[in-house]
């Protein structure tokens, strides 16, 4: 049995898979931040190519993806199925253990799926400058890999304490050509805002969004750009998935568990959602779908289901989604990533729907699966990704209890070469296990930390 | 530069090799039944891994400071000499009186903290000098260990020395152990008061962001949630401390920093509260929560300075209604927690691990410990 399961170039999928025209329920509209009326595409105008707000609304379930960014896709693309020979036999579980690997694409992770798409179709309306923002870096370094392969500028605002911290990634986007500066920054007018109430606050991913939205709002030619969270997003990364179906096929597998970290939502969308087709066809009824989350960062398994911002300063549309409030800052200190308030409304509303389950692991156990991984596998996994190993693992444990031989998927979504801190961390015993208090919050029906 | 304060309690930790579970009034008695000082030998190790060369020692003479100063090799300056500071093994020759008066010599020259080696007794000597105003550091030699001024061991005191940035503090509770009964084996403890002791400033974990936040805004974060999830059908018990403090003085109520006071739809409508007067307001109101901050580094949760919350109040409230609070600063010096409310069945009920609220809308997973050691080697000093 071969450990990579590879297709060849021209197997990479030619339309993506928009899971829209298959759900149960409609999405709920995005709503207007001031008027509280369903956003229109002249709405969205301002800072996204008409493309993107076509395929944001779109309810065809495949849409051509263009020649251009299939021929940028092929630099990593397809991305390789593995079979976790090494780590089932450490589990002695019965569980046939499979990932599909994104962290060979030139960023490392699987953001350049979307960013490449987002660049083009930027660019093939003449736009000539991105702005975006990035925690931890991992969009932002793709989203200036994909701009200067069309020969775009970008601005990105990177959470102050992830630059500081991660010179990197930094240096990654400067090779790429993008203008990295962190956020809050004096260049825009939420940035002053927020330095001035408070010069030393290490910022937030919401902080940048805000940012980033002001930047394309207010700077002629340029757009704003989203690596997470919106629906042409997940849309982008369900090449992930249409491979992996394929791969399964060529050692006749079929999926019985198929897992994914959760932050915003687009790699969690980008493996399961032509899964979750099988299950709303009856192709595979009995597939369990499971986001990860981290414990102090819960939306989807701890938030409300309802309208929120999708940035700090409520300068976003407001999107359906479970939400822990767009205010909720996780702490910074949190080691494992995931740290978004919200939920994309796709991945929401099947949630919503009981078509995914979702779960919370505290991040010294995910380190703990992350270490096993690496030393089974060989791949140090970004403390995102490990939120999956550490329920793949866990379900792999239950099989060994149960004997059966489930066959699992999960989303190796990027490698953890620059997040080596975080392990240092984890070894040096100092990783805090954050929790959101879910039973407290909602004790007190005062304050509820959404929009309704 | 940074000015240090250096005392040495040379008797502390004597009681406790000879049996006697401590040392406070019975030095000559450990004397005579051949104990040997630990204090100089602790503080010198302690001397010994300083690595920051900006500071400057101000220190009491002979055996109280200045011979381990002299035998690490520091820079130093004598601002105290007791009456017989030189001494053979076998005599008394310095007490409590002159610890006190070190601290005060060192406090009006302007010291930016005064670092003790010595065990609970020493701790209540020097805060008594200090009160909340000057930081305090203990290195323990002494045979209780109760209180959260203490480090670790003189290695981590010394650490922790050379990362401090000379301004960053968090609170330390000062317990006052009633010695006599503590010898029968009965641990009776009282709160004495809250000092200040230094808290690292370097990154408590390596992450994706940035460091550690200040305490003093954890501690309003902490206070900012408590309050706005308290409900008008709730009473509020609310313990001991500068954390809680916190709570009460963002309801614009006045709090007995040393006690528990009771609070219903944002007003106090009992202060000072013992055990009984606590079971007789639960009498009168359906649904309550607790609110309590661990004790320093020690980490007792119940059973330690807060003994009126007690298993009868706790079986009537159920131990779901415990909300824990403290800054990570906080249980950054607190290896682990402890819950002993000195009824084994009331200790089982609860879990392995328990939340404690270290922010707005956050909370930290935290090991609690239900089995109590009660001897001089204290859990998690």
């Amino acid at each position: 049995m071969n450990t990579k399961i590879l297709l060849d170039e021209n197997e990479i999928p030619k339309k993506w898979y928009n899971i829209q025209a298959d759900l149960k329920t409609p999405l709920d509209p995005p709503m207007h931040p001031q008027t509280k009326k369903p956003v229109g595409p002249a709405d969205l105008e301002p800072i996204f190519p008409k493309e993107l707000i076509k395929q944001e609304m779109c309810q065809d379930r495949y849409i051509d993806i263009p020649e251009e960014v299939r021929d940028i896709y092929t630099l990593w693309r397809p991305s390789p199925l593995f079979r976790a020979h090494r780590l089932e036999k450490i589990l002695k579980t019965p569980a046939k253990i499979y990932y599909k690997y994104e962290g060979g694409s030139p960023p490392g992770s699987h953001k350049p799926n979307t960013a490449i798409a987002q660049a083009y179709y930027n660019m093939k309306e003449g736009i000539e400058r991105i702005a975006t923002e990035t925690g931890a870096g991992q969009w932002g370094s793709s989203l200036a890999f994909a701009t200067q392969l069309f020969g775009m500028e970008c601005k990105v605002y990177m959470v102050r304490g992830s630059y500081d911290q991660k010179p990197y990634r930094k240096m990654m986007m400067q090779t790429w050509g993008a203008t990295c500066v962190p956020s809050p920054s004096p260049d825009t007018n939420s940035g002053r805002a927020i330095l001035a109430k408070d010069p030393d606050t290490p910022g937030s991913l919401g902080i940048a969004i805000s940012e980033a939205v002001e930047d394309a709002a207010t700077h002629d030619n340029t757009n704003y750009s989203l690596g997470s969270v919106l629906n042409h997003v997940c849309l982008h990364q369900t090449i992930i998935g249409q491979e992996a179906q394929k791969q399964l096929d060529m050692v006749d597998e079929k999926a019985d568990i198929v897992i994914a970290s959760a932050g915003g939502g687009s790699n969690l969308a980008g493996l399961c959602f032509p899964f979750v087709k099988d299950k709303i066809d009856g192709k595979n009824p009995d597939l369990e779908v499971i986001a990860v989350e981290p414990s102090a960062c819960p939306s989807l398994t701890k938030g409300m289901f309802a309208y929120d911002f999708g940035d700090v300063a409520g300068l976003t549309p407001l999107l359906k989604m479970f939400t822990l409030g767009h205010d909720f800052i996780p702490p910074s200190i949190h080691a494992g990533g995931l740290r978004y308030h919200g939920m994309a409304p796709l991945v929401s509303r099947l949630h919503a729907d009981q078509l995914i389950d979702s779960t919370s692991v505290y991040q010294n156990e995910v380190f703990d699966a992350a270490v096993m991984f690496a030393r089974a596998e060989g791949i140090i996994p970004a403390p995102e990704s490990a939120h999956a190993i550490r329920v793949a693992i866990d379900k792999a444990l239950e099989c060994k209890k149960t004997g059966e031989a489930k066959t699992i998927l999960f989303n190796n979504s990027g490698h953890g070469h620059f997040d080596l801190s975080s392990y240092e961390g984890y070894f040096a015993g100092s990783l805090v296990d954050y929790e959101y208090p879910a039973d407290l919050i909602a004790e007190s029906l005062k304050k509820l930390p959404v929009m309704s | 530069m940074i000015r240090i304060g250096f005392v040495v309690n040379p008797y502390a930790g004597m009681g406790g090799a000879v049996g006697l579970k401590g040392t406070d009034g019975r030095v000559q008695e450990a004397i005579d039944r051949g104990a040997v000082r630990e204090s100089p030998v602790k503080a010198i190790r302690f001397l010994s891994g300083i690595t920051r060369r900006d500071i400057h020692f101000f220190t009491a003479g002979g055996e109280m400071g200045e011979d381990e100063l002299v035998a690490a090799k520091l820079p130093h300056t004598c601002l105290y000499h007791p009456d017989r500071s030189y001494s053979d093994e076998e005599t008394i020759t310095t007490t409590a009186a002159d610890t006190s008066a070190a601290c005060q010599e060192f406090i009006k020259n302007n010291c930016d903290i005064i670092i003790f080696c010595g065990g609970d007794g020493t701790a209540r000597d020097v805060y008594s000098c200090t009160g909340a105003e000057t930081p305090i550091l203990g290195i323990p030699t002494g045979v209780k260990i109760y209180s959260g001024v203490f480090a670790t061991s003189p290695e981590s005191a010394a650490r922790l020395l050379s990362q401090w940035n000379g301004s960053s503090c968090t609170d330390g509770e000062v317990m006052d152990v009633d010695e006599e009964e503590y010898r029968k084996g009965n641990l009776n403890t009282r709160l004495f008061g809250f000092a200040k002791i230094p808290s690292s400033s370097i990154p408590c974990q390596s992450c994706k962001q940035i460091s550690c936040g200040d305490d003093r805004q954890a501690t309003e974060e902490i206070a900012s949630f408590i309050t706005e999830i308290m409900r008008d059908d709730t009473l509020y018990l609310l313990g001991a401390g500068s954390t809680t403090g916190a709570v009460a003085e963002r309801l614009g109520i006045s709090h007995t920093i040393l006690g528990v006071d009771a609070i219903f739809q944002g007003r106090i409508v009992g202060s000072d509260l013992n055990e009984k007067q606590i079971l007789s307001l639960l009498g009168h109101y359906n649904r309550v929560k607790i609110i309590l901050s661990p004790i320093g580094a020690q980490g007792f949760i119940l059973g330690r300075g807060n003994q009126q919350i007690s298993h009868h109040v706790l079986a009537r409230t159920g131990t779901d209604a415990l909300i824990v609070v403290a800054t990570e600063a906080k249980l950054r010096n607190t290896k682990s927690l402890y819950i002993d409310t000195g009824n084994p069945e009331m200790n089982g009920l609860f879990g392995d691990t328990i939340q404690v609220i270290c922010g707005y809308r956050m909370a930290i997973r935290a090991r609690l410990n239900k089995e109590i050691i009660l001897s001089g080697s204290v859990p998690g000093g």
